[in-house]
C-alpha cells in the first residue's frame, strides 16, 4: 500500500520526523518497505531563463547561454541543444547537482570557455510527455508556460515534494488497504486524535436518487449491502491540483473529476467504487445477480469473458454492465458527454470475488481490496465521500436519497475476557488501564470491571474474534520489547531426542561422508524426459509419477520415483566443470502414487542414492559403501544377483535382495545413458530403499561368547569356470562347514592361460573355524575340509589348485 | 693401591667413551670385567691387602667394578639405539607424499544446520517429527486457519498435484498432524523441505524448513522469546539477542517476525545485517486457539507457541553464501568445504 504522507497528514498530525514515524508503524506491525522520495532523486534543479545567446568561437555547434535564476549574477552555461532561444524558460542543473539518472553535475570547461552548469532535456530528467508537455522534445525541455518565479525548484514545479511511503499491510488488516486505515494506526501509535474526513454534502432538492436508478440485489449472499447515490448535471472536467496530485503520488493516473473521485475514494477510504452514466443502464435500472452459465461480458480490458452461475455481475435491465467488484464493462464508463451518474458503493463476498477474479484472470485495483475483505462501515464512508468531493469540485447537482439494500443488521463483534486471560497468553501484567487505553485508542470499545474485559470491535476491525486477537492489539501498542525471557517453567517434562530410525539415518550419512562421498540437495521435481534418458520403457512403473497441475516449468514438473535421475545430473554437472573425481550421495524422498491422476496422498519413502566417477572408482568400491551401511543395520545374509535395469551396464550391476525383498541396486551406468548426460567416464550408482532396509533391520547387537580356544585357519585355491560367481563357491563352503565356520572370504583370484587354463580362474578361499568351548583336532578340521573341497567339486566342478 | 685403582677408572672412562662400535665396547668389558680382567686381577690381588685396609680397599674395589659395569652398559645401549635408528634412517620415506587418499567427504550446509537446529532442541526434550511433502490441503492450510479462499493463501503460492493435494508449503503441516493424533504435552520440531513456486537469487523452488510446536498448560509468549533467545545463542553465540517485532501467521496469535542481533557485527551495524544490527531468522507466535480447537485440542485448557524458520536461509547467514541457488548446484568443491 502506497501511502502519501501529505493525504496521510489530513488525518493526523504527525510531528516526528520521517525516521521515527517509520519506526513508529513498523513497531506496530506495519512494515515499511520502501520510503520513496522522489525530491532526493533531484537536487540543485531550477526554472531559468535564457537571457543571452551566444555562438561558441571555437565551434560551430556550441553554444553559450546567459542564465538568469533569480539572482542578480547571471550564470554562463555552455549547450550543445540547437532548439533554445533568447527568452525561453528551462531547466537548469546548476553546479553540483544531481539528476534522477544519477548523473552528478559539476562546473567545467567547453572548448575553453567556463559552464556552470547544464541545461536539461526531458529524458535527462525522466520525464514523459504525460508528466510535463514538452518533455519529449528532443533537446532541451522548453518551460515557456511556467508561471513559477525564476530559481524555483524543480521539485516544486513537477510536484515532488510528497514522501511516499510503502506499507506492507498483512492479510489480517484489510482496513489499513487504505490512507485513512493506516492513519488510524499512526494516531494511536503517535498518540494524537484521527481526523474523519469530511463526508458533509447538501442533495438539490428536485430529483430523487430512485428516479434515476432502480437497485435489486437478487443474491444478498454474495452482495450484503449496495448502496447508491446519483449526481445530476455533471460537468466532465480534469480535477483539481490536490487530486491530481495525490493520485499520482500513488501511481494512478488522473482522468477526470468523475472517475478520479471514485479513485480518490478507492485509496482515501479503501472503498472500490463504481460509477455508472445512467445513459448506459438500459431501463435505467441495476441488477445485482448471478451471471447466467454461458453469458458474455467484454470487460474494460477489452477482453470477452464467458461467466457461470458461481459468478456476481451488476447488470442493467438488459445485460450485464460490469463484472461486481471486479472491472467495468466496455463502454459502461463515463464519458465527456455523461449527463448523470449513478454511484456504485457496495460489499460483495471476498471469497466469491477471489474465485471470480482467479478464474476470469481479471485483476483491479478494486477485485485487489475485495479479495481482502471491506468492512461493513466503508461503503457508506465512502459514498458520502464521493458526494461530498462532488460537491466540492462543484461538478453536479447530488440527487435526494441514498440507495442502501442492506442484507442483515449490522452488529460489531463483541469479546468476553478477563485481564487474566490476556495476561496469560502474553506472559506479562499489562496494567488495567493501559489495556483500556490501547484498545479504545484503537477504536476497539473496552470496558474493564475488575478483572472483567468487555470488547467491542468497530466495524472495520472483523479480524478482532478472541481473547488472543485482543492481547495482540494489546502487546502491539504495549511494546514488545516488555516481553520477557520465559523458561516454559509452567510445561511437564519430555523425553524428546531422535527415534532410532532418525539415528541410523544420520549413521548412514556418517558412513558415506567417512567413505569420501559429500552430500548433494536436488529438487524433488524432475523433468518426464528424465525416464527416456535412463532407457525405462513404457509401462515400468517407475513411470508412475505425479505430475504437478501448475509446475514451474517441464524441466520441474514430476515428482521423482527414483533418484537415480537426479544423481546422474548431479555427477554429470561436476564432470562437465572438468572436476576429475566426484563422489555424491543424497538421501531424499520418492513419491509413489497409488493410482493416477492423484485423488489421495501417495506413497512417500526415502531412498538413499551414492554415484561417483573418477580414476578410483569401480563397481566394488560403491557396492563396498552399500555393504557397509547394511552392516550398520545389522542386515546380515543378503543375496546378490545379476540385475537387469535398464540405465545399468548389463554386466556389472547387482540387485540387492534380503529374501525376496529388494533392497536396492549397486551398478556402473548404462554406457549409452552415460552418454546422454555427456559424461565420458565410467559412472557407478546405487540406490537402497530405506523404508524397506529399516524394515528388515534387526538394530540389535547381540552378544556372542568368543571362546579361549584358539581358531583354525585354512587356506585353498580352487579353479572354476571365468564366469562362476565367487559368491556361489562362499554360499557352498559356508552350508558344508556349518556354525563352526566362522568367517570364509576370497583374497585372491589369479588367472593364467597356461597354468591355471583357458577361461578359468583360481580363486583363493581364507577360512576360519572356531568352537567356543574348545580347540579343533585336525582330523576334525580335516573332515570339514574334505566335505567342502568334495562339495565344490561336485557343485561346480571345481579342482584343488596345489 | 687406591691410587692404581683409581687410575684403572679413569682409563676406564676414557676408553669407554671413546669407542665406536659393540664389538669395542664387548673388548672393553672382557678386558676390565672378564676372568682375566684388570678388575677381576684387583679382586684376586685383595689377599695380599693387610688385614686392616681390606674392608676399605675392598669397597672400592667394588664400587670400582659397579662404576665401570655401568659405564659400559649405558654405552652399549646408547651404541645399540644408535644402530637401530640408523638401520630405521636407511628404510626412511617420504613423508611429504601422499599415497592414500582417506578425505573425508562432507554433510550438506543445510544438513549442518538442522543437524545443530535438532540437537538443540532434542537436547531441550523436543522430538522430531516428520510428515508427507505431498499434503492435503486440510493440513497444509484449512486446520492451520487458512480456508479455502481466504486472503492468507495469498502469503504462499502453492503447487497442485491433484483435487486439494499439494506439495506442503510448510512444515506447519506437521503441526497438524501431530496435534490431531497426540495429546499434549506436545514437544516437537520438524524439519522438512517445502515447495513454493518463487525462484530467485533468494527464493527457491524447493527449500527446508524446521518447524517448532510447544503445547501444554501455560505455555504464554514470555516462554516463546525465552525458548527462541537460548536457541539463538547456541546457534549463533551466547551473546545473542532476540527482538520481536509485530506480524501476522493465520495460526498465530499473537504472530512475530524474530530477529536476532547481527553475529558477525554483534548489533553495531554491518553489511551482512545491512546496516541494522539485526537480522531476520524465523517467524513465530503463541498458537491461535482456533487452530488448537480445530485439531482437538481443547483451548481452555492448552495453549501453545510455534516457530518455523528456513534452513536455506540460516545457512546463507551462518556461512555467508550470496545466493540460494549455489545450495542446489552440488558442485563437490562447494559440497567439499564443508568437510
Amino acid at each position: 500500500m502506497k501511502v502519501s504522507l501529505k493525504w496521510l497528514k489530513d488525518f493526523v498530525d504527525i510531528d516526528v520526523d520521517l525516521q521515527t514515524l517509520a519506526d513508529k508503524m513498523v513497531s506496530v506491525g506495519l512494515e515499511i518497505e520502501e520510503i520513496i522520495d522522489a525530491s532526493q532523486n533531484m537536487k540543485n534543479v531550477v526554472l531559468g531563463r535564457i537571457d543571452k545567446l551566444e555562438k561558441h568561437p571555437d565551434s560551430d555547434h556550441l553554444q553559450i547561454c546567459q542564465i538568469n535564476v533569480g539572482k542578480p549574477e547571471l550564470i554562463q552555461i555552455v549547450t550543445g541543444a540547437q532548439n533554445v532561444h533568447e527568452g525561453d524558460l528551462v531547466p537548469v542543473a546548476l553546479h553540483n547537482s544531481l539528476l534522477p539518472t544519477g548523473q552528478e553535475i559539476k562546473k567545467g570547461k567547453l572548448r575553453g570557455v567556463d559552464s556552470f552548469g547544464m541545461l536539461c532535456s526531458g529524458e535527462e530528467l525522466k520525464l514523459t510527455e504525460q508528466d510535463y508537455e514538452g518533455a519529449s522534445v528532443y533537446g532541451i525541455m522548453i518551460m515557456n508556460k511556467e508561471t513559477a518565479p525564476l530559481g524555483t525548484d524543480l521539485n516544486e514545479i513537477l510536484g515532488n515534494t510528497d514522501v511516499v511511503l510503502d506499507v506492507g499491510v498483512t492479510a489480517n488488516r484489510p482496513d489499513c488497504n487504505s490512507i485513512l486505515g493506516i492513519a488510524r494506526e499512526v494516531a494511536t501509535v503517535l498518540n494524537k486524535p484521527l481526523k474523519m474526513p469530511d463526508i458533509s454534502f447538501t442533495p438539490t432538492k428536485g430529483v430523487k436518487v430512485e428516479d434515476i436508478v432502480k437497485v435489486n440485489v437478487h443474491d444478498k449472499e454474495l452482495c450484503p449491502r449496495y448502496m447508491a447515490g446519483a449526481v445530476t448535471n455533471i460537468k466532465i472536467a480534469p480535477s483539481p491540483e490536490f487530486i491530481q496530485e495525490r493520485l499520482k503520488s500513488v501511481g494512478l493516473r488522473p482522468i477526470n473529476n468523475i472517475v478520479d473521485i471514485t479513485n480518490f475514494v478507492l485509496i482515501e477510504i479503501g472503498q472500490p467504487m463504481h460509477a455508472f452514466d445512467q445513459d448506459f443502464l438500459a431501463k435505467h435500472e441495476i441488477n445485482v445477480r448471478r451471471a447466467e452459465n454461458g453469458e458474455k461480458i467484454v470487460t474494460l480490458d477489452e477482453k470477452e469473458n464467458i461467466l457461470n452461475d458461481t459468478m456476481l455481475v451488476i447488470a442493467d435491465g438488459e445485460k450485464p454492465a460490469c463484472m461486481a467488484g471486479i472491472m467495468g464493462g466496455m463502454n459502461s464508463g463515463i464519458k465527456d458527454t455523461t449527463k448523470t451518474v449513478v454511484f456504485e458503493s457496495a460489499k460483495f463476498a471476498r471469497d466469491n470475488i477471489r474465485r471470480t477474479a482467479r478464474a476470469l484472470n481479471l485483476h483491479s485495483d478494486s477485485s485487489f481490496r475485495f479479495e481482502r475483505g471491506i468492512d461493513f462501515d466503508s461503503q457508506r464512508l465512502g459514498l458520502y465521500r464521493a458526494l461530498h468531493l462532488i460537491q466540492e469540485l462543484k461538478c453536479g447537482d447530488i440527487a435526494e436519497g441514498i440507495i442502501d439494500e442492506l442484507a442483515k443488521e449490522l452488529k460489531p463483534q463483541v469479546i468476553e475476557t478477563t485481564l487474566d486471560a490476556i495476561n496469560s497468553i502474553l506472559g506479562i501484567e499489562v496494567p488495567a488501564d493501559v489495556v483500556s487505553k490501547i484498545l479504545n485508542g484503537l477504536q476497539i470499545e473496552t470496558k474493564i470491571e475488575g478483572n472483567k474485559v468487555t470488547c467491542v470491535a468497530p466495524l472495520f476491525r472483523d479480524d478482532i474474534e478472541n481473547a488472543n486477537d485482543i492481547a495482540e492489539e494489546v502487546i502491539r501498542y504495549y511494546g514488545y520489547d516488555k516481553v520477557e525471557n520465559g523458561t516454559l517453567a509452567g510445561c511437564s517434562h519430555t523425553q524428546g531426542g531422535l527415534n532410532i530410525e532418525q539415528k541410523l539415518q544420520k549413521m548412514v550419512k556418517e558412513i558415506c561422508v567417512s567413505n569420501g562421498y559429500s552430500e548433494t540437495l536436488t529438487y524433488s521435481f524432475i523433468s518426464p524426459k528424465a525416464y527416456d534418458q535412463l532407457r525405462l520403457e513404457e509401462g515400468n512403473e517407475l513411470r508412475n509419477y505425479i505430475t504437478l497441475l501448475n509446475p514451474l516449468g517441464e524441466d520441474m514438473s514430476v515428482m521423482r520415483t527414483t533418484l537415480a535421475y537426479s544423481m546422474l545430473n548431479s555427477l554429470a554437472s561436476n564432470y562437465l566443470k572438468n572436476i576429475k573425481q566426484a563422489k555424491l550421495f543424497e538421501i531424499a524422498n520418492v513419491y509413489l502414487p497409488k493410482a493416477l491422476p492423484l485423488t489421495e496422498l501417495p506413497f512417500e519413502r526415502q531412498n538413499l542414492v551414492i554415484g561417483s566417477y573418477g580414476a578410483n572408482e569401480s563397481f566394488y568400491t560403491i557396492k563396498a559403501v552399500v555393504m557397509a551401511i547394511l552392516e550398520k543395520y545389522q542386515i546380515n545374509g543378503v543375496t546378490i544377483k545379476r540385475a537387469e535395469i535398464p540405465y545399468l551396464h548389463l554386466g556389472k550391476s547387482a540387485c540387492i535382495y534380503k529374501g525376496n525383498m529388494l533392497l536396492g541396486y549397486v551398478g556402473e551406468v548404462h554406457p549409452e545413458v552415460a552418454r546422454s548426460f555427456d559424461v565420458k567416464d565410467r559412472m557407478y550408482i546405487a540406490e537402497l530403499n530405506l523404508e524397506l532396509v529399516n524394515k528388515v533391520a534387526s538394530y540389535k547387537y547381540k552378544f556372542e561368547e568368543i571362546g579361549k580356544f584358539p581358531p583354525i585357519e585354512r587356506d585353498i585355491a580352487v579353479v572354476v569356470k571365468e564366469e562362476l560367481p565367487v559368491g556361489d563357491l562362499l554360499g557352498s563352503i559356508k552350508k558344508s562347514s556349518g556354525s563352526v565356520l566362522k568367517e570364509a572370504k576370497v583374497f585372491d583370484i589369479y588367472r593364467n592361460p597356461v597354468t591355471v587354463g583357458l577361461n578359468k580362474k583360481s580363486v583363493a578361499i581364507n577360512m576360519v573355524f572356531r568352537l567356543p568351548d574348545k580347540t579343533l583336532t585336525d582330523e576334525e578340521i580335516a573332515q570339514k575340509m574334505d566335505k567342502i573341497i568334495s562339495n565344490l567339486k561336485s557343485e561346480f566342478d571345481a579342482t584343488l589348485r596345489q | 693401591m687406591k691410587e692404581k685403582i683409581n687410575q684403572l677408572i679413569e682409563q676406564a672412562t676414557q676408553r669407554i667413551k671413546e669407542s665406536q662400535d659393540v664389538n669395542s665396547i664387548n673388548d672393553l668389558k672382557v678386558q676390565y670385567l672378564g676372568k682375566a680382567g684388570e678388575i677381576t686381577a684387583l679382586l684376586k690381588g685383595m689377599k695380599d691387602v693387610p688385614n686392616e685396609q681390606k674392608p676399605e680397599i675392598g669397597k672400592y674395589v667394588n664400587k670400582a667394578r659397579d662404576t665401570i659395569t655401568d659405564l659400559i652398559q649405558a654405552k652399549m645401549n646408547e651404541l645399540q639405539q644408535k644402530a637401530m635408528n640408523a638401520k630405521m634412517m636407511k628404510e626412511q620415506i617420504d613423508i611429504t607424499y601422499d599415497e592414500k587418499d582417506a578425505t573425508r567427504g562432507s554433510l550438506h550446509p543445510c544438513t549442518l544446520v538442522i543437524d545443530e537446529v535438532l540437537d538443540i532442541f532434542t537436547g531441550m526434550g523436543f522430538t522430531v517429527a516428520n510428515g508427507p511433502e505431498i499434503e492435503m490441503d486440510k493440513f497444509n492450510f484449512q486446520l492451520l486457519n487458512i480456508p479455502k479462499d481466504h486472503p492468507s493463501r495469498d502469503m504462499q503460492d502453492t503447487f497442485y498435484a491433484g483435487e486439494d493435494l499439494l506439495l506442503r508449503t510448510q512444515t506447519s503441516a506437521v503441526q497438524a498432524r501431530t496435534m490431531i493424533n497426540t495429546k499434549p504435552p506436545i514437544k516437537l520440531v520438524c524439519p522438512g523441505k517445502v515447495y513454493r513456486p518463487d525462484y530467485d537469487a533468494t527464493h527457491s523452488p524447493m527449500f527446508q524448513q524446521i518447524e517448532g510446536l510447544v503445547v501444554d498448560k501455560h505455555v504464554t509468549l514470555c516462554d516463546l522469546k525465552g525458548l527462541l533467545e537460548l536457541f539463538a545463542q547456541k546457534l549463533f553465540n551466547e551473546k545473542t539477542k532476540v527482538r520481536f517485532r509485530p506480524s501476522y501467521f493465520p495460526f498465530t496469535e499473537p504472530s512475530v517476525e524474530v530477529d536476532v542481533t547481527c553475529s558477525v557485527c554483534h548489533g553495531v551495524g554491518c553489511r551482512i545485517c545491512k546496516g541494522t544490527g539485526w537480522i531476520e531468522i524465523l517467524g513465530a507466535g503463541v498458537v491461535n486457539p482456533k487452530v488448537l480447537d480445530s485439531c482437538g485440542i481443547d483451548s481452555t485448557k492448552y495453549s501453545g507457541l510455534a516457530f518455523g524458520l528456513g534452513v536455506e536461509r540460516i545457512a546463507m547467514i551462518k556461512y555467508g553464501i550470496p545466493d540460494i541457488r549455489i545450495l542446489f548446484e552440488n558442485d563437490s568443491r562447494f559440497l567439499k568445504s564443508f568437510k
